[in-house]
Order: C-alpha cells, then sequence, then structure tokens
C-alpha cells in the first residue's frame, strides 16, 4: 500500500513538474544585423487597421479633418498602418536604427494587388517623439494627410521618421545632409519591400512603379532620393519634390545678408548640429557660431522632447532673432568700399517698397541667436564667392559658387545643394510649392531649380507648379483651391469666431501658416500628377 | 522532455514536499479513521477580474480584458493531522483559460470587445490547513480551511484575434503568483472509506501582464479574483 501512495505522489509531482513546461507564443522574430535597409522586426507592427468607412470618420470628426477630405475626397480603401524599425546610418556612417511607417491600402480593386509605392519624406519636426506611423496621436497631422491623400487612394505609403527621432539611438538629427538622408530613405524603401509580404494585408503588393516625394525639409529629402536612385540605377516613376530648400547655398546666402525666413532660429541650430557632426568643422566650440545667451546646450537642443514653445519660452531659442540688430560693421583691410558694401547688406531690413520687410526685420533682434562674428565671416565668403542665384542679375545657368567656399557652414550648404554634381532628372518630375513662402523661399529654391534645369523645364520633363499662381493649366483647380482657402482663412481670422483681428494681425496670421497650408495642396498635385503614370 | 524552469520551480517544490508527505507513514488509527484521503471531483472556477487598463505605444484607452468562467478536474490529497485539522493539498488538471478583449467594440476597425484574443494553461496548486467542525462520528461535517495558492501560467497564446488587436505576433508573459486562499465546505462520510464533498474557495491570484509585438511593450497588472465551487467524492486509505 505505501507503495501504492508513494507512486501516486510521484505521478502527483510529475504532472506538476511537466505542467510547469509548455510553449508560449513567440513575439515577432528579431534580426540581430545591423546592415543597413534590414528590418529590426519582421513583421512590423501595426499600429491600427482602419477601413475606408472608419477612417473617413476619424477625420471628419474635426474641422481640419473635414477640409482635409474636401482635398483628398472620401477614402477609397482601408489603410493598415505599420510601424518599421530599420537598420541605417548617421551622417558619419555610423550604425544606427531608425523608424518609421508603411501604410498599406487595404480592401477590393484598386486597394489591393500589385499597387505603387508612394517614398515620402516629411517636413522639419522640433519634437523628438515625433512618429509619423502613430495614426492614434491626433497631432501627427502629416501623417494624416498622407495616409488620406496617398494611401486610402490606393498608394503604399513609406515615410521615415529620420534618424534622430522617435527611438533612433542617433543623438542627433542629420537634417539636410543629402547623402546620409537619401541613404536613410533608400533603407526605409528596402525595409517595407521587405515587410509587405508578411503584413496582414499581403494581398497587396508592389507593382513596381515608384513616386518620390516630399514637404519642406522632406522635399530636399525626395529631391535628394531622386539623385540617389538614379545614380544607383534604380527606376523612379515620376518625382514630386515640394516646398524644399534645394538651393542651400544661395538660401544660406539670402539668410546670412538678411532675408531671414520664418522659422530660421530652429533651422539654424538643426543644421549647424547635422554639419558638426558629418564633417567637424562647423565649429570648435559652439560659442564660435552662437552668442553667449544661446550657445550652452544648443548642439544637443533640437530635435527635443520638449515642445518648442516651451523652448522659447524658457529661453532656450529667441523665437525670431536670429541675428543682432545691431549692426556689425566688416572691414576687408584695404578695401574700404567693399567693406562698406558687404556691411550694408548686412543692416536690418528697411526697404518700405518690399512687403516682405517686416518678416526679414522679425529676424533681428536682441538677444540674438547668431553671433556678428560668425555672421560675417559667413558674409565675406558669399560675397567674395557668390553664388549664382543671388548675384545681381543671375549667373547664367544659375550654377554654384565658381569655386568651393571656405567658411565651413557654406562649404557644407554648397556640398548639400541640389545644384551640386553632374544630374538632372530623368524622370518625369513636379516642383510644387507658394511663391509667397516664408519660410521656404520659393523663388531661391523651387525658382532657381527650375532655371537650373531650364532644358528639362523646356522638353516637359520638369514641371513647376506655384499653387499661389493665376489659374492656368491642368493644376487650375488646385491653384483656385488654394486662392480660394487663403481668402477664406483671411475672412475667418477677421471675423469674431477667429479672433477679430486686424487685416494687418490676420494677414500676418496668415503668412505664418503659409508654409504649413501649402502642404495639403501640393500634394494633391502630386497625386494627380502621379496618377499619369 | 520538458524544461524544468525557474519560473516553475516553487511549484514543483510545492509537488515535491506534497510527495514526501505522502510518503512518510501513514497508519489507520484503531477507531478505523484512516489517515490520507485522494479526492476527484469537479471545479467551476468563477473569475473577477479586475485589471488596470492595457498601457503602452499606441494603445487607446478603455483597453482591458477579462477571463470567462471555466471548468476542470479537482484533485486533492488531504493528510488528517488530528480529528479536527486536515492538510489539504488542492490542485486541478490545469484549465485552458480564455481572455477576452474588454473596453472598446474595435480597435480601429479590429473588433476587440468580446473577442477572446489570449488563451492560457493555469497551474494553480493550493495548500490549506482545515478545521473540521463536529467529531469523528459525525456524518456531515462542515469544514473551513485557509491556505496558499502558487499560481503559474504556461501554454500562453495570443489567439489571431488577439494579434490582430495587438498588431501581430505577441508574446505573452504573466508573473506566477502567490496569494491566500480560503475555503469552506461540508463533507458528508457514512463510513470510514468513502465521502462526498462540496466547497467554495476564494483566493488571490495577481499577475503582471506584459506583451512583446514586435519590440513594443504593453503592460497591464490584473486580479484574477478566482472563486471555485468544488463537489467531489473522495476515498480513504
Amino acid at each position: 500500500m505505501k507503495r501504492f501512495r508513494c507512486a501516486l505522489s510521484a505521478m502527483v509531482a510529475a504532472v506538476l513538474v511537466v505542467a510547469c513546461g509548455g510553449t508560449n507564443t513567440e513575439s515577432t522574430p528579431v534580426n540581430q544585423s545591423t546592415t543597413h535597409g534590414t528590418l529590426v522586426f519582421n513583421p512590423p507592427l501595426r499600429i491600427a487597421s482602419l477601413d475606408a468607412a472608419t477612417f473617413k470618420a476619424q477625420l471628419a470628426a474635426n474641422a481640419s479633418g473635414q477640409q482635409l477630405l474636401q482635398l483628398t475626397g472620401n477614402p477609397t480603401c482601408g489603410v493598415d498602418f505599420y510601424y518599421l524599425k530599420f537598420n541605417t546610418l548617421g551622417a558619419a556612417n555610423e550604425a544606427t536604427v531608425s523608424t518609421g511607417a508603411l501604410m498599406v491600402p487595404t480592401g477590393g480593386t484598386g486597394c489591393s494587388g500589385p499597387r505603387p509605392i508612394v517614398l515620402y519624406a516629411h517636413g522639419t519636426q522640433t519634437l523628438q517623439t515625433a512618429n509619423i506611423a502613430d495614426i492614434t496621436n491626433t497631432s501627427n497631422t502629416e501623417g494624416a494627410l498622407i495616409a488620406a491623400m496617398f494611401a486610402a487612394q490606393g498608394f503604399i505609403v513609406v515615410a521615415p521618421n529620420y534618424a534622430g527621432y522617435d527611438i533612433s539611438t542617433l543623438g542627433y538629427h542629420p537634417f539636410l545632409n543629402a547623402s546620409q538622408q537619401s541613404g536613410e530613405m533608400m533603407d526605409i524603401l528596402a525595409a517595407a519591400r521587405s515587410a509587405l509580404p508578411n503584413t496582414f494585408a499581403s494581398a497587396t503588393t508592389d507593382s513596381g512603379k515608384l513616386f518620390v516625394t516630399g514637404y519642406s525639409e522632406g522635399g530636399y529629402v525626395a529631391m535628394a532620393t531622386m539623385r540617389a536612385l538614379q545614380a544607383a540605377g534604380a527606376r523612379v516613376t515620376a518625382a514630386a519634390p515640394m516646398s524644399g530648400p534645394y538651393a542651400l547655398e544661395a538660401f544660406g546666402d539670402a539668410i546670412f545678408f538678411g532675408n531671414v525666413n520664418l522659422g530660421s532660429t530652429v533651422f539654424g541650430p538643426l543644421i549647424t548640429t547635422s554639419y558638426q557632426h558629418a564633417y567637424s568643422n562647423i565649429y570648435a566650440a559652439t560659442t564660435d557660431v552662437y552668442t553667449p545667451a544661446y550657445a550652452s546646450g544648443i548642439d544637443t537642443l533640437l530635435p527635443s522632447a520638449t515642445p518648442i514653445d516651451t523652448l522659447f519660452a524658457n529661453g532656450k531659442l529667441p523665437q525670431t532673432a536670429l541675428f543682432d540688430s545691431n549692426t556689425p560693421t566688416v572691414t576687408i583691410p584695404g578695401d574700404p568700399t567693399d567693406s562698406a558694401a558687404i556691411t550694408n547688406k548686412l543692416k536690418v531690413p528697411s526697404d518700405p517698397n518690399n512687403p516682405q520687410t517686416p518678416l526679414f526685420a522679425a529676424g533681428f533682434g536682441e538677444p540674438n541667436l547668431i553671433n556678428n562674428n560668425y555672421r560675417v565671416s559667413y558674409a565675406l565668403d558669399a560675397a567674395t564667392n557668390p553664388d549664382g542665384a543671388t548675384q545681381s542679375p543671375p549667373a547664367a545657368g544659375v550654377p554654384l559658387a565658381g569655386k568651393v567656399p571656405t567658411q565651413t557652414l557654406r562649404k557644407a550648404l554648397y556640398t548639400n545643394d541640389m545644384r551640386n554634381g553632374p544630374w538632372g532628372p530623368m524622370e518625369p518630375t513636379l516642383l510644387c510649392g507658394g511663391d509667397q513662402d516664408p519660410t521656404v523661399f520659393f523663388s531661391i529654391n523651387t525658382g532657381v531649380m527650375a532655371a537650373f534645369w531650364a532644358p528639362e523645364v523646356q522638353a516637359g520633363l520638369v514641371t513647376v507648379l506655384d499653387v499661389n499662381g493665376t489659374p492656368a493649366g491642368p493644376f487650375a483647380p488646385i491653384q483656385a483651391g488654394f486662392l480660394q482657402s487663403q481668402a477664406q482663412l483671411l475672412a475667418f481670422y477677421e471675423s469674431a469666431a477667429g479672433g477679430g483681428l486686424s487685416p494687418q494681425a490676420a494677414q500676418l496670421q496668415l503668412v505664418q501658416g503659409y508654409h504649413t497650408n501649402v502642404a495639403p495642396f501640393c500634394a494633391l498635385a502630386a497625386r494627380s500628377f502621379f496618377a499619369q503614370f | 522532455m520538458k524544461k524544468l524552469t525557474l519560473k516553475s520551480l516553487p511549484a514543483a517544490l510545492v509537488s515535491v514536499t506534497a510527495a514526501a508527505s505522502l510518503c512518510h507513514s501513514a497508519t489507520a488509527h484503531a477507531d478505523g479513521v484512516q489517515s490520507n484521503t485522494v479526492r476527484v471531483g469537479m471545479y467551476q472556477i468563477f473569475y473577477h477580474v479586475t485589471a488596470d487598463d492595457l498601457q503602452g505605444p499606441f494603445v487607446p484607452a478603455g483597453v482591458n480584458v477579462d477571463l470567462k468562467n471555466t471548468q476542470t478536474v479537482y484533485l486533492a490529497y488531504i493528510r488528517r493531522l488530528n480529528s479536527f485539522l486536515d492538510l489539504e493539498f488542492a490542485f486541478g488538471v490545469p484549465p485552458k483559460t480564455k481572455t477576452i478583449g474588454k473596453g472598446p467594440a474595435t480597435l480601429g476597425s479590429v473588433p476587440y470587445n468580446g473577442q477572446t484574443i489570449a488563451t492560457s494553461k493555469w497551474l494553480a496548486p493550493s495548500l490549506l490547513l482545515e478545521y473540521k467542525f463536529f467529531d469523528e462520528s459525525a456524518a456531515f461535517r462542515p469544514y473551513v480551511g485557509v491556505g496558499v495558492n502558487y499560481t503559474s501560467f504556461y501554454d500562453r497564446q495570443v489567439t489571431t484575434a488577439g494579434q490582430m488587436g495587438t498588431g501581430g505576433p505577441t508574446r505573452l508573459s504573466l508573473t506566477s503568483s502567490v496569494g491566500p486562499v480560503g475555503t469552506i465546505g461540508l463533507k458528508y462520510q457514512p463510513g470510514t472509506r468513502w465521502s462526498v464533498i462540496a466547497s467554495y474557495s476564494i483566493s488571490r491570484v495577481n499577475s503582471d501582464l506584459k506583451t512583446d509585438t514586435a519590440g513594443v511593450i504593453r503592460t497591464s497588472h490584473i486580479k484574477f479574483g478566482p472563486q471555485a465551487l468544488v463537489i467531489a467524492a473522495g476515498y480513504s486509505f
């Protein structure tokens, strides 16, 4: 009997021990490789899945979404939003990870099967935590825009958050670095293509058509990516860079000579930090570039987990005062004429006949961001080795400066200027923007590229669209729509509901939102343009 | 061969302790009262789940979980300590529980509320010291008991519906729980060998839930609040 009891007890123990084992579901396999262009997790996380009706209802839940729907039209496809984590490289070719979005259309005809890919680059974000894939975040307006404009109309959308953002391990953002940013775009494209067969929507496949587009910083990145893909022998079906700072040297010269753009105190630290990491020669100490009021910690300030308004309020950055309102005196030994001419160019803009004078003048004040010595060093380089676009009159073909600049920031801008290198678009390209853009000047960027590519424009390979222009041609409805929306906004700002602003204040409000307001109209133009191919 | 893991060690120790006690010399008393009893019956388990909303990236507010009640086979060994005290080692065939989505009807367009999003098996042995009322001659003897419960979760599976909600293949982990258990019951034993019992038990089983979907971690703390109704037959020897 005792033997029976012991046998029973042993059996019980055995049952318990065995039961402690067992299998559990595993999470997504982790790719241990750090080879750039590979996914860390495949399949990637699906953040959300919205059918067409749900997406429409979600957009229609607020006023801005309703306006967006008027432009994009109702979603015809559902959209699955995937969160890609992929390996890429930093500005110094250091291995890092970045994240981004893969938006996959779902549904019937026109939403599944072979679909074209839109490779999209977003505009500058100051918030380090920004994630364009996170459609659950109502502040992710650019993510909602591209989802509604492209994915919900049957395009597969691929868009990076950029290295240095979200959970990227890179401690800075390679802002306006053509090599790094185009490389990252190609990396996320490769990663997205490897993810596609493993998504819930595996019936949606890559048709082989590739469209490249982006807005603002992303417009620049889109153009750089188009160039890099062409150089790699990859076929781009069509491209649509939008409102980008393509002609960086010319744009930089314009700013340093007093045409200060809206947002310059944000772009300044982003670009100097970016190029310092890439070339290690922008400054020996941040005080070489910045005034003492802001030099400390500015090399790690942006992007930031703190909202930009808080950074302004806490005195980490001036809101608009890029330069000192006390004009520095330039002294070129033995050349009082040029010294006086350059000094004159550095004065606070005051031309009463230029409607942009108030905008430019707002870029001056105290305390300001960039110190006078640094501004003078840049100005001297620009004056003695001028950019072809900023000469008066502009040099034929608006080329870059005749020789490589010696001032290190200007040299970095020269290096990353889209006019640098023997290349031009090989596939249909749309350059879209608004000619009153106070943030990324249209004429010095889009206009200069159009002049630089005059033969391609002449041949119809490159199309230039100013959404603020007189409605004409195939994009006339979009131009008319933009003009109407501007008029409506102005009337709204002057109305009681919009704050009852004076005409001048309402106009200022309109100017401040202009760059953002152009985006959906250019995106619509890009979609119409892509639909031809 | 199933592997004995560190997490399963406490359960193993409990079982080995129980085995050791079984192997200990057992004798029938002169009055015919037996020292050892085994029971087989049915557990009806009712969960009273209180869980924190799931926390983590990309989780909308109000996403919660619930459990479906379940049944399983009850097994127990009872060691008589004296006329009034028993030591019960109770366990069941580990039941497969179904975790149900609770909260929004849909996550985006994916159905959630009421969906079976995960399953897991519970290994939940309890050791109880029980006090029996009346004397050995009474056929009906109510009893109360207190003890300790150990619960380990294994064979944790996130269902297809669950993966649709979490966003992909998901690893689910639940920490083991040690907590008090209390019981009240009634034993009917007309002779020296056979008996039947009915009991009602309540125990505290708390666990930290963690899901990992493509490296994205979501968490919750769950109080399962299981209550068990048992009807069983016993044989004493």
